[in-house]
């Protein structure tokens, strides 16, 4: 069994989250979509209004990956509200290495989440997963979740770039 | 003609705000799943952390001694994208019906565009329900994409007894 210790993400670790952040996009088959740098991340997280909160699973250095990594999983996540039901915690990204997988890091990453929203009064925890993901579908499944885009019809929608631009115009 | 104004919404409004968001869950046959207390939404929409915002469509009475009618309502929040960035969301968007054909929804969208793009948002996102034709038309007809049909995203929620189960630590 490995040992490995999850704790909130501080400033420092940006620069993992930006690695961690491209291997996600790598794995979803979208890392020409990353335009975040570094610098985004540790303005839009650790300024005085953050935009998102990160953890971090670590491993010692005895453990450490491949690549001489030590922080090897993180999730990011956010609140947010649901006009039926309130306070409502939405996790963007749960990643961790594929070396390392199989030791209950995700589950913890994920354990972590619903008890920072839990504390904070959240009455749901919400996620995207992409519909040819079958493990990580699996994986939520067997933890009590469901499909609302199934269960709902509800689909994600965005406007952006020069459809916003045109929105935004008088 | 029906002079109508935007503006923030403030803690009086409240009611207002609890009332509109019946009215659009009964308009889709979910009236009885709105859990939520007009003290509720004065507490995470007005207090040292807001969960929300909100701006407000409010009309004129007919006689200058009427109080205004608050008609529609935008409910929103700041969320992240890892790969691009800021992104507001649209959490709730409701006109009255009594005042819709008026622009209001239009302005209010406008609004938000705007603020999206003043706070240096890269996009707007919200979620809508694939037999809501009419909602689906208003938003693909702005510009919108449905990112569930074009890139596969599927939207999960633990809800609160599974969320309990998952906040458990893991037995030694």
């Amino acid at each position: 069994m490995m040992d490995f210790s999850i704790r909130p993400a501080n400033v420092e670790d940006c620069k993992d989250i930006a690695r961690m952040i491209r291997d996600l996009a790598e794995y979803e088959e979208m890392s020409d979509l990353v335009k975040i740098t570094q610098r985004d991340l540790e303005q839009d997280g650790f300024s005085k209004n953050p935009f998102y909160h990160g953890i971090i699973a670590e491993v010692s250095d005895q453990h450490r990956s491949q690549d001489g990594h030590t922080k090897i999983g993180y999730a990011l996540y956010f609140y947010s509200y649901s006009s039926w039901i309130g306070r409502a915690i939405y996790m963007e990204d749960l990643y961790v290495m594929q070396e390392f997988r199989g030791n209950g890091i995700g589950k913890a990453l994920m354990s972590k989440v619903a008890q920072l929203g839990l504390a904070a009064g959240c009455n749901q925890l919400n996620f995207t997963v992409l519909d040819w993901n079958k493990s990580s579908m699996d994986f939520y499944f067997s933890h009590g979740c469901f499909n609302i885009t199934t269960k709902l019809g509800y689909h994600c929608m965005r406007c952006e770039g020069e459809a916003l631009e045109n929105l935004a115009q008088p | 003609k029906m002079e109508y104004k935007l503006r923030k919404a403030e803690p009086k409004d409240v009611p207002d705000i609890l009332r509109l968001v019946k009215e659009l869950a009964k308009y889709e046959d979910m009236e009885h799943q709105v859990a939520l207390t007009e003290k509720d939404l004065l507490e995470d929409g007005f207090g040292e952390t807001p969960f929300y915002h909100c701006i407000i469509a409010e009309i004129q009475g007919e006689k200058s001694s009427e109080d205004p009618n608050v008609v529609g309502f935008a409910m929103y929040y700041f969320t992240y994208d890892p790969w691009v960035g800021k992104q507001l969301y649209l959490e709730e968007f409701y006109v009255m019906d009594k005042c819709r054909g008026l622009g209001i929804g239009s302005e209010i969208l406008r609004h938000l565009s705007d603020l999206a793009m003043k706070t240096r948002c890269t996009g707007m996102m919200f979620v809508v329900a694939e037999n809501n034709e009419p909602s689906v038309q208003f938003y693909k007809r702005r510009g919108a994409e449905d990112l569930s049909e074009e890139e596969g995203w599927r939207l999960f929620r633990f809800d609160k007894t599974s969320l309990a189960k998952m906040a458990t630590p893991a037995e030694e």
